[in-house]
């Protein structure tokens, strides 16, 4: 077994077996488990019994077959006059009472309530008035039935057509999978970045505080060290990787078995992954593991620079800056993916990875531009990963005290010749 | 010769570490690197170890340079304490005679003995962070040496062990010697030095005062240290032909005399021809000589 492998293992095992990891994981599950299953828990934790609403009709509309009751409303037709209703409210017997009458040749809805209605019931509300008032806006006219039907159900039928041939756009469905699927691996690389970033850190930065290091450097070269830190690191991110898409999976072949309903949730994952196309796929993979490596690298760095593990944190900071205004930039991409901001961090190497995919999904950019973007990563990771195992060489056996720039001018100082 | 350090130097922008140093070490020798904090003693063990490079000069482990050397043959343990605080003491051990080229089963043979003679039994499977620092230094010990090295260097072995541990030491170190073990140590405690050294390396910030034998460093300062028992008066004594200093220690006058010439004239007087308790002539100690040569109260 080479060295390498051996102290790669080493991490790996220490990191696999930590409470931390074991705490994370656990955390990662419970978090995926209560939103795919969160309807259930809703209900079963919050259920609220249905709003009790009286309807006072005062036109000609057939108002029974417009507002149905449902697990919020519950919707009752009394005839009997509305001080009677209103007193109802007061002593707590009904919710809200809607009377419908005609105004202008519009319909009116008059809501009376005695404790304001919360923003879900009242919306609701809202919408079926608004259906009732199309309703009554056709009948006036006189149309028929099926004309009203007509009007009721169309939906317009758009193509888009792009003639440049060199693009091919994409669909709003495409669109649409690829913003949730960008989404989501922002947020993955966010969280993958910061725990791991901290990590790698915090370890080197124990091992060279503790003097470990310094037993291990008479056996292995600090380039080989500097290796298998990325290496074991990587491999716990992978792991945990691994951990999460198994839970999501799992919990969703879960619920499609435990739930009478037809609609498949899996299913709907397959389907949302399904829009996406192959190379959106290769590329999301490609700007996760290069962002991911080149953070360890970044991580590796920083804490070789300290001298004790309590000092991680200071070196951590401007990193962890970089990366949150990366994420807040990906997460103003849901609004608007095309904006110049989206276009400009699309190629910054320590944001690309939370950036680019969200471009390459939600938006038709030329096929030219992620490549370039990746180009720029990896020749960024390459040049990092040389220089911090040039300086990680200089700097891993090098103990000074003082912020960032005084460690870094200490390592130069006694390091150069 | 095992090691050989010729005209060695480190510098830094603004000072010197080692400045000039040479010395050499045969195989299976134990070799004392003393001298203050600050003297150059880690420089010098760093550059030893490749993990420093020097400014000029040459290191070599049996003819060849120290850089080309299988690391494997080498051991090393820091001055500071250090081992992986969360690994059990066994796991960190097989751990680092795995990476030092064993296969586990030579790694156990080696765990077994030494934990035994450690006395750490007991403690095989606690994790390293809940020992105490004395069982600590212990384990982090045994890591140097369990791959059986050729070269093992120990940075202040015996700091912040008791007595009873430091025997442990003592013996384990002569037993490596036994093996063939080549040792470079250094230690703040002379008589550790002066027990187990063939010879030393004496250095005061960067510079070499001395290298060589230890008998040697002695001879040249000579038996000048006298310890008498008498009820002859301090003053007197003082008074006598060749003392250089001298100082009342509990029931003993100790007194440093200009060479062992002038011995015998005080023997007489202190005696006078009857029995006398305590009369000894000695070279003077390592302690002395090092405060001696690096400037400490004897100037």
């Amino acid at each position: 077994m080479s060295k390498l492998w051996i102290l790669t293992k080493q991490v790996y095992k220490q990191k696999i077996r930590s409470k931390s990891f074991i705490f994370l994981s656990f955390m990662y599950v419970a978090i995926i488990a209560v939103v795919i299953y969160w309807n259930d828990i809703a209900n079963l934790i919050f259920k609220d019994d249905p709003i009790d609403v009286a309807l006072v009709n005062e036109t000609d509309v057939d108002i029974k077959t417009i507002f149905t009751s449902n697990e919020e409303l519950n919707f009752s037709f009394p005839k009997e006059p509305i001080e009677n209703l209103h007193k109802q409210l007061e002593e707590n017997e009904l919710d809200a009472v809607v009377t419908i009458s005609e105004l202008n040749s519009q319909l009116k809805a008059d809501i009376a309530t005695y404790t304001p209605l919360q923003l879900n019931a009242q919306s609701t509300i809202n919408s079926y008035v608004e259906y009732a008032s199309k309703i009554y806006g056709i009948q006036s006219v006189n149309l028929s039935t099926s004309d009203a039907e007509k009007i009721l159900n169309s939906q317009p039928v758009i193509t888009m057509t792009n003639i440049n041939e060199h693009v091919a756009g994409k669909s709003e469905g495409e669109k649409t999978s690829g913003l949730f699927a960008s989404y989501f691996i922002g947020i993955v690389i966010y969280f993958f970045v910061t725990t791991f970033l901290s990590m790698i850190t915090t370890d080197v930065a124990s091992e060279k505080g503790s003097r470990a290091l310094e037993m291990l450097l008479v056996s292995v070269k600090p380039g080989t060290h500097f290796q298998s830190k990325i290496n074991g690191i990587l491999l716990v991110a992978i792991t945990q990787f691994a951990i999460i898409i198994a839970a999501i999976v799992a919990l969703l072949g879960l619920k499609d078995i435990s739930s009478n309903s037809d609609a498949s949730s899996l299913g709907m994952v397959e389907t949302l992954i399904g829009e996406l196309s192959i190379t959106y796929i290769i590329y999301v993979i490609a700007f996760i593991a290069l962002t991911v490596i080149l953070f360890l690298i970044i991580g590796a760095l920083f804490g070789s620079l300290v001298s004790k593990v309590e000092e991680a944190s200071q070196v951590l900071t401007p990193a962890m800056m970089i990366l949150l205004v990366g994420f807040y930039v990906m997460i103003s991409g849901v609004a608007n993916p095309d904006t110049l901001l989206i276009k400009v961090f699309s190629y910054i190497p320590l944001t690309s990875g939370m950036v680019m995919p969200m471009r390459i999904g939600a938006t038709d950019i030329s096929p030219i531009e992620p490549i370039l973007s990746i180009v720029i990563l990896i020749a960024t990771v390459v040049l990092g990963y040389i220089f911090s195992l040039s300086f990680y060489k200089r700097s891993v056996l090098t103990y000074s005290s003082g912020g960032i720039i005084q460690k870094i001018k200490t390592v130069f100082k006694v390091t150069t010749k | 010769m095992s090691l050989k350090l010729e005209h060695v130097v480190k510098r830094y922008k603004d000072f010197t570490a080692v400045n000039d140093l040479n010395f050499s070490i045969g195989k299976g020798e134990i070799f004392g690197l003393i001298g203050q904090n600050g003297a150059g003693k880690t420089t010098t063990f760093r550059m030893i170890l490749d993990l420093q490079e020097p400014t000029s000069g040459a290191i070599h482990w049996e003819g060849k340079p120290i850089n080309k050397v299988n690391r494997d043959i080498l051991g090393y343990l820091p001055e500071e304490r250090g081992i992986f605080p969360q690994m059990k003491v066994e796991e960190q051990l097989y751990f680092f005679g795995e990476l030092r080229g064993m296969k586990r089963s030579e790694v156990k043979k080696e765990i077994d003995f030494w934990i035994n003679r450690f006395d750490l039994e007991e403690k095989r499977n606690n994790k390293a962070e809940t020992l105490s620092k004395g069982n600590q230094q212990k384990v982090q010990l045994i890591a140097s040496f369990i791959h059986k090295p050729k070269f093992l260097i120990l940075d202040e072995p015996f700091s912040g062990l008791d007595p009873v541990n430091r025997d442990l030491l003592k013996n384990a170190i002569l037993l490596l010697k036994e093996q063939g073990t080549t040792i470079l140590f250094s230690s703040h405690q002379m008589d550790n030095v002066e027990e187990l050294c063939d010879h030393l390396c004496l250095l005061k910030r960067g510079v070499s005062l001395y290298s060589g034998s230890l008998l040697d460093l002695k001879r040249q300062y000579g038996k000048t240290k006298l310890t008498i028992r008498t009820n002859v008066p301090l003053g007197q004594l003082a008074k006598m032909a060749g003392v250089k200093t001298i100082k009342q220690e509990r029931e003993d006058i100790i007194l440093t005399l200009i060479d062992e010439t002038y011995a015998k004239p005080i023997f007489d007087v202190v005696s006078n021809g009857h029995y006398i308790e305590k009369f000894s002539l000695d070279y003077l100690s390592l302690d002395e000589i090092f405060k001696d040569k690096v400037g400490g109260e004897l100037e």
